[in-house]
């Protein structure tokens, strides 16, 4: 291979790599990436530096409702701003996978408040041990209240968190329905839980909300003997986690949907196996398992980019990100949330404990042309930096270029993004009959971001 | 502890979407007849900001300034500010303007636009008027605070961006002294600066923290007639008093009972009120929750707006303190 031909694969596997574990990426942000390197990005990604946002004060200034957010929509500034603008992608990232499995919806919970607590512990606790995010999301208050759980009690359990914990959370079931645990383990699940609970708080209606914590009522807990997946014991929610994340079926479960997520809508068997065997050889090490998938040859090749629908949140804050428009919060950030939530993904909302249902679910013909128009929107910002750089980039390929050549500096100026063929040749056809020397026709940077919105108009872009 | 100069006297608000309550009052000022007029900030996104009017024994009378960009409305507004004919202005940081209404909320005029230059805003905050009428306005992206005549007239400005010395780093809130003398809440830079009726900078007080003349985001500053000092420390949940020498000399974490309206609402609504018993958050009920500003009277209370609680809570000065 020649020089130039591995540095464009470089480029390539790196756009791919921040596409799946951010939100894409500037070009110019990709040539820093690849100086880096690829392993040693994937660590960054894995290890981003925990620390208080330092633009945290600002977001509590502009958006004051959103400091005591009572609501999903009072909530939506302060998770909108940290997913348009995070230097720790992947952090974001993981939080938007988990509030898909683990979901809590606003629809029940509506205590804008609690849920953003919950992304935080995501983010604190998503890329760590699946046995402690699972432990500490069975103590989160609005999980508890979600599933019912303030309503199970000693000689009267609740089954719903105990079900949803080991179908939805956990183990799953099988195309058939079939779980690799009974209902007698849900119901000595469910007794184990008991006394699990959130503690009351003063109605939302006087003094706005208040932050929700966990209580665990010891009165109220059975402490019996139970029988759950072979063992027997005293068993309480803790002793129940820690039996779950030892079996095959949870680590199997575990490994599908982050390949779901992070590599391809199409399962791989193999590929899924191999990241079963890295959790139960980590003890579920999440951070672990995203290594070996980010580092492999699998995750790399040409078969699985641009194979993925991108959700909404991808594809808005994919979009914003790549227009870099916002150095401080205001109106247009904060309602980001919104364009989300019209291509069909409510952040902070989601439509029932099984999360969204992800891939080709994604796009019917209304949120299609709400993805469109929404891209092409913000691709046509040029009083933004990023977009008002992308043309710098294109222009830099070259005044005059043939009409290939023209849409290729496009695409990576875009962040070294690629269509199919047809798609290609549409486009490329539509840069013949327009180009530069075409009377009539659209000239410098306007020609350059008519085709940039052409691009986010094509069927591919969908992809990521 | 108890409180050693001061005495918690009552609350006022409910937290409401319009009408009688507030949402999320970020300044408030009393007219010269004593009625108070409270700036709730909302979220811009919800729709809910307005300038609302009532007394001080919670009779509610009438609001103005709701949402939109057309005059008469604001978005995102910030500040608050009367002038000797209880003309009201009001800082929009979303339009970068100040709309002014008469005091029964009829619109009059509005001024300002986006920009650098003199005259221009980028994001106006804090306001407050000198003893000839003019009015100081914190642009506090543009860090610097504007002097202008009561019907817009740019007549200078002052400050920069920075940490030094008449340095500013998303300066919120504003307040004159008796002699004209200005107080900003140096936002980010965790400290209130004094400087002359001129701009000239006179002192600085306070540091990043949490201890008794330390701040974390200070917001509201104000000084009273009799010359206290008290800062809203935005961040910490609390007040702090300040007398002679810029001392610090107490702090208040808040105090607040059952507002009339917050009363009237449960006694008409026994299960919330029966949710309220079972939940027992009864001194949580009480803290202070971002509080943003303060204000004064002649008979020694002290208003202070509790941004999170949606509510005003009220102290009775009770001794006399050294000015600053």
């Amino acid at each position: 291979m020649t020089t130039v031909a591995r540095k464009h694969q470089d480029v390539a596997v790196m756009a791919h790599l921040l596409r799946r574990a951010g939100f894409g990426a500037t070009r110019d942000q990709i040539d820093q990436y690849v100086a880096r390197g690829y392993e040693e990005t994937v660590e960054d990604l894995l290890n981003p530096v925990a620390a208080r946002p330092e633009d945290q004060d600002l977001m509590d200034r502009y958006f004051i409702a959103s400091v005591e957010a009572r609501s999903v929509g009072h909530a939506d500034p302060q998770w909108s701003w940290r997913l348009a603008t995070t230097t720790k992608p992947l952090e974001e990232k993981i939080a938007l996978f988990w509030h898909s499995l683990l979901a809590v919806g606003g629809i029940k919970l509506d205590h804008g408040l609690e849920m953003l607590t919950e992304i935080d512990l995501f983010r604190r606790l998503g890329l760590g041990s699946f046995r402690t995010l699972l432990f500490e999301i069975s103590r989160n208050p609005g999980m508890m209240y979600w599933l019912d759980n303030q309503n199970s009690h000693k000689g009267a359990p609740n089954e719903n968190y105990g079900r949803e914990l080991l179908e939805l959370f956990s183990m799953g079931i099988d195309e058939l329905g079939e779980g690799a645990y009974t209902e007698d383990d849900v119901k000595a699940a469910a007794r184990a839980f008991t006394g699990w609970a959130s503690k009351p708080t003063p109605p939302p209606f006087f003094l706005g909300p208040f932050p929700m914590e966990f209580r665990f009522d010891k009165a109220d807990h059975d402490n019996d003997d139970k029988l759950f997946l072979g063992e027997t014991g005293n068993f309480d929610g803790g002793d129940i986690i820690d039996i779950i994340v030892t079996k095959r079926a949870t680590a199997r479960f575990v490994a599908m949907r982050l390949y779901l997520f992070f590599v391809s809508d199409e399962p791989d068997n193999a590929e899924i196996e191999r990241l079963s065997d890295i959790f139960q050889e980590t003890d579920g090490d999440i951070r672990a398992i995203l290594r070996s998938l980010f580092n492999s040859d699998h995750f790399k090749s040409e078969s699985v980019r641009f194979r993925k629908v991108k959700s909404p949140a991808e594809l808005v804050f994919g979009a914003a990100r790549l227009a870099d428009r916002f150095d401080i919060p205001d109106m247009d950030s904060s309602t980001l949330a919104n364009q989300a939530m019209f291509m069909g993904q409510h952040l902070l909302n989601p439509p029932g404990v099984e999360g969204w249902h992800e891939g080709e679910e994604w796009v019917d013909s209304g949120s299609l042309i709400e993805r469109i128009n929404f891209a092409a929107s913000e691709l046509g910002r040029t009083d933004s930096t990023g977009i008002q750089r992308m043309i710098e980039l294109v222009e830099y390929a070259g005044e005059g270029v043939g009409p290939e050549e023209f849409v290729e500096a496009c695409l990576d100026a875009m962040g070294s993004i690629d269509l199919g063929s047809g798609s290609k040749a549409v486009l490329v056809e539509h840069a013949a009959q327009n180009g530069p020397d075409t009377p009539g026709a659209l000239d410098g940077g306007e020609r350059i971001v008519e085709m940039f919105q052409l691009i986010v108009s094509t069927p591919d872009y969908q992809y990521c | 502890m108890g409180l050693e100069n001061f005495a918690y006297s009552q609350t006022i608000g409910i937290a409401s979407f319009l009408g009688r309550g507030f949402m999320n009052p970020v300044d408030m000022r009393l007219d010269s007849k004593g009625i108070l007029f409270v700036l709730s900030r909302s979220n811009a996104g919800n729709k809910d900001v307005r300038i609302s009017v009532q007394t001080l024994e919670s009779d509610y009378m009438y609001e103005f300034g709701r949402w939109g960009t057309d005059p008469g409305q604001t978005t995102q507004p910030t500040a608050i500010v009367l002038d000797s004919d209880d003309r009201v202005f009001v800082t929009d940081e979303f339009m970068h303007n100040v709309s002014i209404f008469d005091r029964e909320g009829k619109f009059i005029e509005r001024w300002g636009e986006f920009g650098s230059g003199d005259g221009q805003f980028n994001r106006p905050s804090g306001m407050a008027m000198d003893s000839e009428g003019n009015i100081q306005i914190v642009d506090h992206l543009n860090a610097r605070v504007q002097k202008f005549s009561p019907d817009g007239r740019f007549i200078s400005s002052f400050g920069t961006f920075g940490t030094g010395d008449g340095e500013f780093n998303f300066p919120w809130g504003i307040s004159l002294d008796a002699e004209d003398g200005i107080w900003i809440a140096d936002w980010r830079n965790d400290r209130v600066q004094r400087f002359t009726p001129d701009g000239e900078f006179v002192s600085v007080l306070g540091s990043s923290g949490s201890g008794d003349g330390e701040f974390d985001r200070p917001s509201g500053v104000h000084v009273s007639a009799e010359g206290t000092l008290y800062v809203a420390d935005w961040r910490n949940d609390r007040v702090q008093v300040f007398g002679a020498d810029g001392g610090h000399s107490e702090t208040l974490v808040g105090d607040a009972t059952l507002s009339k309206w917050c009363q009237e609402f449960l006694d008409v609504n026994p299960e919330q009120a029966s949710w309220r018993e079972g939940a027992g958050l009864f001194e949580q009920e009480k803290k202070f929750w971002r509080p943003s500003a303060i204000e004064t009277n002649d008979d020694g209370l002290v208003l202070i707006a509790d941004s999170c609680r949606h509510r005003i809570q009220i102290y009775q000065r009770t001794a006399v303190m050294a000015s600053v």
